[in-house]
């Protein structure tokens, strides 16, 4: 399907464009949107593709697979090309409202274009070396819109994570290098063929030991954590929000790609591990932000937490677990953007997330409480929104698989969630201000993509039946390994 | 039809919540809705009386065993019938008590909101979605206790109940999902029609603790009762509605709805009856210390619940039939109370009973509707309580002998309940006035009361009204028929005996109630401690391990990656069966050697140095070792690019270090021999990966292929450079955009934070003194083009291509620029570098597109064939070249530019 | 030759590793460079060694005849070579930019809560 690149090369374009154009805001923001509007709309058209049609699969350069460079996508990689399109019309959506204009200036449009280009081509590549590319695309961008900073702190943080990741790639390379080393290919599908031969080398654990601790630091698992709450609430908000919407789900996407196609069969040591760091990311996640005085560590603090509801039933490894798990991902990538968002409206209001300079919100600013309402809410498992549902399907797989403790778990982090979300709100909106008053107005164009995001997450619960039926379509598919190496290399236009 | 019934209310409460917040006055037509309501769901209990239950289904998440789906049985509509009845006239007094209030439409939507729920709970058939509307009557009483958000305890109690009660939810919901695994469905009414199945599985303990430990939280059992006291922060129309008459109903709705499930096992009756008891007796002895009157109804509501829960537990027949009435009894008398201190409350402002006196003059008709409740709570013959109390005991007598034990008790807290009736309901009343500015207030707050109390006084009168509804009621709980014949009289009964015998303690403490509350002992710290301790504890672990994570030095962070790295990558590598190698001839050549000392050398210089630039000069050495390496061991193309790349970086290094001190020793000495294990462990975990992937024969299946195809289909003999830009050009399409995102950044870095450039004054910017540099690099400039434009066109078929033309092409500039300054460098180069950039980057993207259109996937190469073939892999090794050089050129320039 | 190139990687990793738990910021930004130029080195050496024999075929011939060296390892390295140094480049200057603002290059000021 030729059009699976359009992912990829729609937002090349708009940054080409962007980056030629003259640097007026509005035209910029205009662009960006456009070109936004455009990826949504192409991930759409591929997902409609996959979902009637199967796996897609496009030769670039017209090589076949394992020769070349293969495009793939499956359910799960065409609906998180969907959510990547969701979140890129948030961001540029946001960008309405205002955006710092040095950062304007020098590129924060293009920039944003090409961490989404990275975004979507770690999800559509079907080759590791590429999948590696893509990652350095994206994560570049992300350091240049860390280092675009106006204080001390965002340039440190800006530095702790450009370190921290760069030091993941290096333990993605060097396992990328011995992999090529020892199975003489770096294609997807090819090495999911030949990798009983790999496992005779006797190198296979090593391997996945490596990927494992390479993408953990990128997912955000513990102990490989730290940089994100050091980091992630220091650049402006609707920074925060793509970052914390999209680049942690890169990590976790890896990790159901590499343990789907090539550790099914893998030792049961190697689930423990990811379990045991799941479960640990979960409970030292929402156990830390319970004392967080600033409104985005609290978040970072959720964000972490909740990547190890989804890498935890990844480890279950039965089609309902994945299947919750996938659920959980969107859920999340949705909810996380948006209150990122409402963080930014925070920080129009009182030019600072502190939650000792917040409160009143309620009786001052009547629709944002409401709609900000929904996305604490949701992330806090408040049924019947999104986040119960994914919660209620975690839930449902681990225990029908034995795993009593870990849903036991999945439950108690939930109450810890409420506890957080709840004091957020009782502190944030509830309570009176400490005398200070909204030094601005909310930003209509963040309302609006707050409300359009909070719509999102309604429909997601309005529509849990045939969505959950999705999920588990999509990790049915990721367990059959073979379909996907027979799409690939037998060449399925 | 009937099941637009819940989801109604939930529309409804969006739209008058706007309605009201717009045009206060439309409140009391509000209630016009809920009254609707309770005729529907009438007909409805009428034609279940008559025809039986019926199940209603709307489909959700059916996989996720999630359906919205509605039975109507006896039970469910008798409690749906409360909420909507009591409803109706909760927002009939709320439109009076909270008129004028700014926030009045929040508080409708929220407590429509919350009937909706609340009707969800008691008419869900499916168990995970009674869970939903559970966990939404949790949040909506949050919201509304929190109403006067402005208030501390206020905004505290919500949290405090949000919390409580959601634990218990939580519980709700796993053993709601162990149902569905146990017993393969989440009907309510299908696994109660299966019996005791569920008693019978090994999961039956943790099930059966589940769902009484959210009975127990949202009914504000001991030791969970403490939210609900704390509740009272809210306004007096909720605590009427909310935490007497409904939701905290709603822990007796489950127990009574599971009882067919899960009952009737040592462990139901024992845990019931125990917690319903023990709560009975703690709830009554407090009520009567209090001088506050919602507290004083608090607690005895909580010991009401706790009575309820008691007779559950029993279960026998009597039982049912007791606390079915009673639950009818008390959401009457006590929701007329609480409205009766809610209107005390809002005319004289005072709530303390012993402040309040002789309001029977001020205001009359709630006199009248005060004294008829405290009546019934008191259980004087020809009030429903009376009746509720009656069978009560009737129960209590007809059983075994452990049930004279509680017998005895619930006698005694139902003297102490009687108390609490006449305190609240009587004592403001009597004697001389106190308050004298007090009025009667308007219809609106003494109506619903004495609605209330009416009926509790007609049904007293003629309880048999009452058999129909609760013999249906009575029979799902049971799951045989049950039918009741309730009446006044019957007859001379050790159970009238115990009632005159109530009503007799009731008034004796009543008249002590001085004594008692001056010197009954009371308990320093209630259960309360379990919830704020808790909270505590956890709030001290967050604040020592949260700092951990987030401000802890960037070493610490690495020391962490890599002792996991090590540990886990350890772990899989000496567990790993049998490593497989081969150990091939070899011989070694001095040369080889050689290099990889000097890397080794400059790897440990730059290690161990003491001084910025030793170091990084000895990176370069390192740099160039690898670079020779690549050389000897067939690489040519690499070995250009490492030397150019190196040399580049290098330069970077000096410019930016420059500014820096020299090293000294900041960490002590057993830190760094610490650090140095690590390395080594690393190093050694590292090397011993290589040699063991090195010696593995690597599968030939790629390199013979473009081998093959590179210069036939390739058109190239430089084969790593038709790989760069044709087999995997995707690659090098990502590679030039990481590039050029860098270059974006180093331009803005450079730019943000400093002033322009200082121009032509500044030590970099100034031109090389040396005229015959300067003349010479007038001159090298364009050669130096040349020879890059040469590697750009030879690289698809010998060691060159892009980068390295780039390189060469961006050196020419640099070289200009030392010579005669950034400005006229910049003016030779005549575009921006930004704009090469973006050149380079379009002509590489749309070197892909003409195979598009010819209907080959993206980036195919289309050649055309002549004597030298042409093709777009070409053009798109251009676009790298403008790509690299733009790269270069702008890093060069920002960091020359810098003063 | 490969036990000489693995020795030489392993100790490329073990010094860039010890300059990354080190205090000042220049020592961490070198520990990276050696660490890239270590990982450049593995995948080389795991793709396998062939002394000479560049994979350029000769002038005039159709195909590359064995021995030659694998052309993979070589693209991929090349990739990594050139990304590196787009991202070590744009580190120097954060470093640079973190100096000028910090006023110190003790990597433990940085983020200090203060």
């Amino acid at each position: 399907m030729r059009a699976l690149v359009l992912p990829i090369l729609i937002p090349l374009t708009t940054a080409i464009v962007l980056l030629l154009a003259p640097k007026q805001p509005r035209l910029q923001r205009r662009i960006a949107l456009a070109g936004s509007v455009m990826l949504l709309a192409s991930a759409l058209a591929l997902f409609r593709q996959v979902d009637a049609n199967g796996i897609q699969v496009l030769n670039l350069g017209d090589w076949p697979a394992p020769f070349g460079i293969t495009l793939v996508a499956d359910l799960l990689s065409a609906m998180l090309a969907v959510a990547v399109g969701v979140v890129a019309v948030a961001i540029a959506g946001s960008a309405f409202a205002g955006v710092d204009p040095r950062r304007e200036t020098y590129g924060y449009h293009p920039l944003v274009q090409i961490l989404l280009m990275g975004v979507s081509g770690a999800f559509l590549t079907g080759d590791f070396f590429n999948l590696y590319v893509w990652f350095e695309v994206m994560l570049v961008a992300s350091f240049v819109l860390m280092a675009l900073h106006r204080n001390r702190a965002q340039v440190e943080a800006a530095f702790k994570y450009v370190t921290i990741n760069l030091i993941a790639s290096s333990i993605f390379l060097t396992a990328l290098g011995l992999l090529y080393g020892v199975a003489g290919s770096l294609n997807m599908a090819e090495l999911a063929l030949i990798w009983p031969s790999v496992r005779s080398t006797g190198l296979d654990m090593v391997l996945a030991a490596l990927f494992v601790v390479a993408f953990s630091i990128k997912a955000g698992l513990f102990p490989l954590f730290f940089w994100l709450p050091a980091s992630y609430h220091t650049p402006p908000a609707v920074v925060g929000a793509l970052f914390a919407g999209l680049l942690t789900k890169v990590g976790v996407y890896v990790l159901l790609r590499i343990f789907t196609l090539l550790f099914q069969d893998a030792p049961p040591a190697l689930f423990t591990l990811l379990l045991a760091m799941s479960v640990a990311t979960m409970v030292v996640g929402l156990v830390a932000a319970q004392s967080e005085p600033d409104f985005r560590r609290i978040l970072s603090f959720n964000l972490v937490g909740h990547i190890g509801y989804t890498t935890a039933s990844l480890s279950v490894l039965t089609p309902a677990a994945l299947a919750g798990a996938i659920f959980y991902v969107l859920h999340h990538i949705v909810v996380i953007t948006n209150l990122f968002i409402v963080s930014a409206v925070l920080l129009r209001l009182r030019r600072t997330t502190e939650m000792r300079a917040l409160g009143g919100l309620y009786l001052q600013q009547p629709v944002f409480a409401a709609l900000a309402m929904v996305p604490i809410f949701a992330l806090a498992g408040l049924p019947p929104l999104s986040g119960f549902v994914g919660k209620l399907a975690i839930l449902e797989a681990t225990f029908a698989s034995g795993a009593y403790w870990v849903g036991g778990i999945v439950l108690l982090v939930g109450l810890l969630t409420l506890l957080s979300m709840g004091r957020a709100w009782a502190d944030g909106f509830w309570r009176p201000p400490a005398g200070e008053v909204d030094v601005a107005t909310p930003g209509r164009p963040l309302l609006f993509v707050i409300g359009g995001l909070s719509l999102v997450t309604v429909a997601i619960s309005v529509w849990a039946g045939p969505l959950f039926d999705l999920t588990l379509r999509a990790a049915q598919q990721l367990l059959r390994r073979d379909d996907y190496i027979q799409a690939v290399l037998r060449g399925v236009p | 039809m009937i099941a637009l019934v819940v989801p109604s209310l939930f529309v409804v409460a969006l739209l008058f919540g706007w309605v009201v917040g717009r045009y206060p006055g439309t409140a009391r037509a509000l209630a016009v809705w809920p009254a609707i309501l309770t005729a529907v769901l009438a007909i409805e209990f009428a034609s279940v009386l008559t025809a039986g239950s019926r199940i209603v289904e709307v489909g959700w998440a059916p996989t996720l065993g999630l359906s919205l789906s509605f039975h109507l049985d006896g039970l469910g509509l008798l409690f749906a019938l409360l909420i909507t009845s009591i409803g109706t006239l909760v927002v009939l007094y709320a439109s009076e008590y909270l008129a004028g209030h700014p926030q009045a439409g929040r508080f409708y939507a929220s407590l429509f909101a919350f009937m909706g729920a609340m009707l969800g709970v008691a008419l869900s058939d499916n168990i995970l979605t009674l869970f939903v509307f559970w966990e939404l009557t949790g949040f909506t009483s949050f919201l509304l206790i929190g109403f006067e958000h402005e208030r501390d305890a206020a905004r505290s109690a919500a949290l405090q109940a949000l919390i409580v009660t959601g634990a218990g939810g939580l519980a709700l919901l796993a053993a709601g999902v162990l149902l569905f695994d146990v017993s393969g469905t989440t009907s309510l009414s299908l696994m109660a029609a299966s019996g005791g199945s569920v008693a019978a599985h090994p999961l039956y303990a943790a099930i059966a603790s589940l769902v009484l430990l959210a009975a127990f939280t949202k009914s504000a059992q001991v030791p969970f009762h403490f939210w609900l006291p704390n509740a009272m922060a809210a306004p007096t129309p909720v605590s009427a509605y909310l935490h007497s008459a409904t939701m905290v109903k709603a822990g007796i709705y489950l127990v009574a709805r599971m009882t067919p499930i899960l009952g009737a096992t040592a462990l139901w009756t024992t845990a019931v009856t125990s917690v319903g008891v023990a709560t009975m007796l703690l709830g009554a002895y407090r009520s009567v210390q209090e001088t506050d009157l919602k507290l004083i109804l608090a607690y005895s509501t909580v010991s009401a619940l706790g009575l309820m829960m008691m007779l559950l537990g029993i279960g026998s027949t009597d039982a049912i039939a007791a606390v079915l009435v009673y639950l009818v009894a008390h959401a009457g008398y006590k929701g007329a109370l609480f409205l009766i201190a809610g209107a005390i409350d809002h005319e004289s402002g005072v709530r303390d009973v012993t402040l309040l006196r002789g309001l029977r003059h001020a205001m009359p008709i709630t006199a009248v509707a005060g004294g008829i409740a405290a009546l019934s709570m008191a259980g004087v013959p020809l009030t429903l309580g009376f009746i509720a109390k009656d069978g009560a005991y009737e129960a209590l007598l007809h059983g075994g002998e452990w049930l004279r034990w509680l017998l005895f008790l619930t006698v005694a807290a139902s003297m102490l309940l009687g108390s609490a009736g006449l305190l609240a309901g009587w004592l403001p009343f009597r004697g001389a006035p106190l308050q004298p500015e007090a009025d009667e207030p308007r219809w609106q707050l003494w109506m619903p009361a004495l609605t209330l109390a009416f009926a509790g006084l007609l049904i007293g009168v003629a309880p048999g009204l009452l058999n129909a509804p609760l013999s249906s009621a009575a029979a799902s709980i049971l799951n045989t028929p049950s039918p009741l014949a309730l009446a006044v009289w019957h007859g001379l009964s050790p159970a009238l005996m115990l009632s005159v015998l109530t009503l007799l303690g009731a008034g004796l403490t009543y008249a002590k109630r001085d004594a008692i509350r001056k010197w009954s002992w009371r308990p320093a710290h209630g259960t309360e401690r379990i919830y704020t301790g808790t909270v505590a504890v956890l709030d001290g672990t967050s604040r020592f391990i949260a700092p951990l994570l987030h401000s802890a030095s960037l070493r610490s962070y690495v020391m962490v990656i890599v002792a996991t790295t090590l540990a886990v990558g350890g772990a899989a590598l000496v567990t790993a069966p049998r490593l497989r190698t081969f150990i091939p001839e070899t011989t070694v050549r001095l040369h080889e050697v050689l290099v990889v000392i000097v890397i080794i050398v400059g790897a440990l210089g730059a290690a161990f140095a003491k001084s910025t630039m030793a170091a990084v000069l000895s990176l370069g050495v390192v740099g160039y070792g690898v670079a020779t390496t690549f050389l000897i061991y067939g690489a040519p193309d690499l070995a250009m690019t490492q030397f150019s790349v190196e040399t580049l970086t290098v330069l970077i290094y000096v410019l930016v270090f420059r500014h820096f001190r020299n090293f000294g020793a900041l960490s002590p000495p057993l830190v760094r021999v610490r650090d140095a294990f690590m390395a080594v462990g690393i190093g050694t975990f590292i090397g011993g990966l290589v040699l063991l992937v090195s010696r593995t024969e690597t599968a030939p299946l790629l390199r013979e292929y473009f081998a093959e195809f590179g210069p036939t289909l390739g058109h190239g003999r430089n084969i790593v450079n038709v790989i760069l830009v044709d087999f995997r050009g995707f690659d090098t399409m990502g590679e030039i955009t990481v590039l050029a995102t860098a270059a974006i950044g180093v331009r803005a870095l450079m730019h943000m934070s400093a002033p322009l450039p200082a121009g032509l004054d500044s030590p970099e910017a100034q031109p090389s003194t040396s005229p015959m540099f300067r003349a010479a690099s007038r001159f090298l400039l364009p050669l130096l083009l040349l020879f890059s434009v040469f590697l750009l066109l030879r690289g698809h078929n010998e060691p060159g291509g892009g980068f390295v033309g780039g390189l060469v092409a961006a050196a020419a500039f640099a070289l200009y620029q030392v010579a005669h300054g950034v400005a006229r460098a910049r003016r030779a180069l005549l575009i921006n570098p930004l704009q090469l950039i973006g050149a380079g980057l379009l002509i590489a993207l749309v070197s892909g597109v003409p195979a598009t259109l010819l209907g080959h996937p993206f980036m195919t190469a289309q050649w055309a064939i002549g004597k030298i073939p042409i093709g777009t892999p070409a053009v798109f090794d251009i676009g790298v070249f403008l790509v690299v050089a733009g790269v270069v050129l702008m890093m060069v320039f920002s960091l020359a530019e810098e003063p | 030759m490969e036990l000489l190139l693995a020795l030489a990687s392993g100790i490329l990793y073990a010094a860039g590793i010890y300059l990354m738990l080190r205090r000042r910021l220049a020592q961490l930004i070198i520990g990276l460079g050696l660490l890239s130029n270590g990982t450049n080195l593995l995948i080389f050496t795991a793709g396998g060694l062939t002394r000479g024999h560049p994979p350029v075929v000769p002038e005039g011939a159709d195909a590359l005849v064995p021995p030659y060296a694998d052309p993979v390892p070589q693209a991929l390295v090349l990739t990594a070579i050139v990304i590196g140094f787009g991202l070590l480049a744009f580190l120097l200057v954060l470093a640079h930019r973190v100096h000028a603002t910090v006023g110190t290059d003790d990597v433990d000021e940085l983020g200090r809560e203060r």
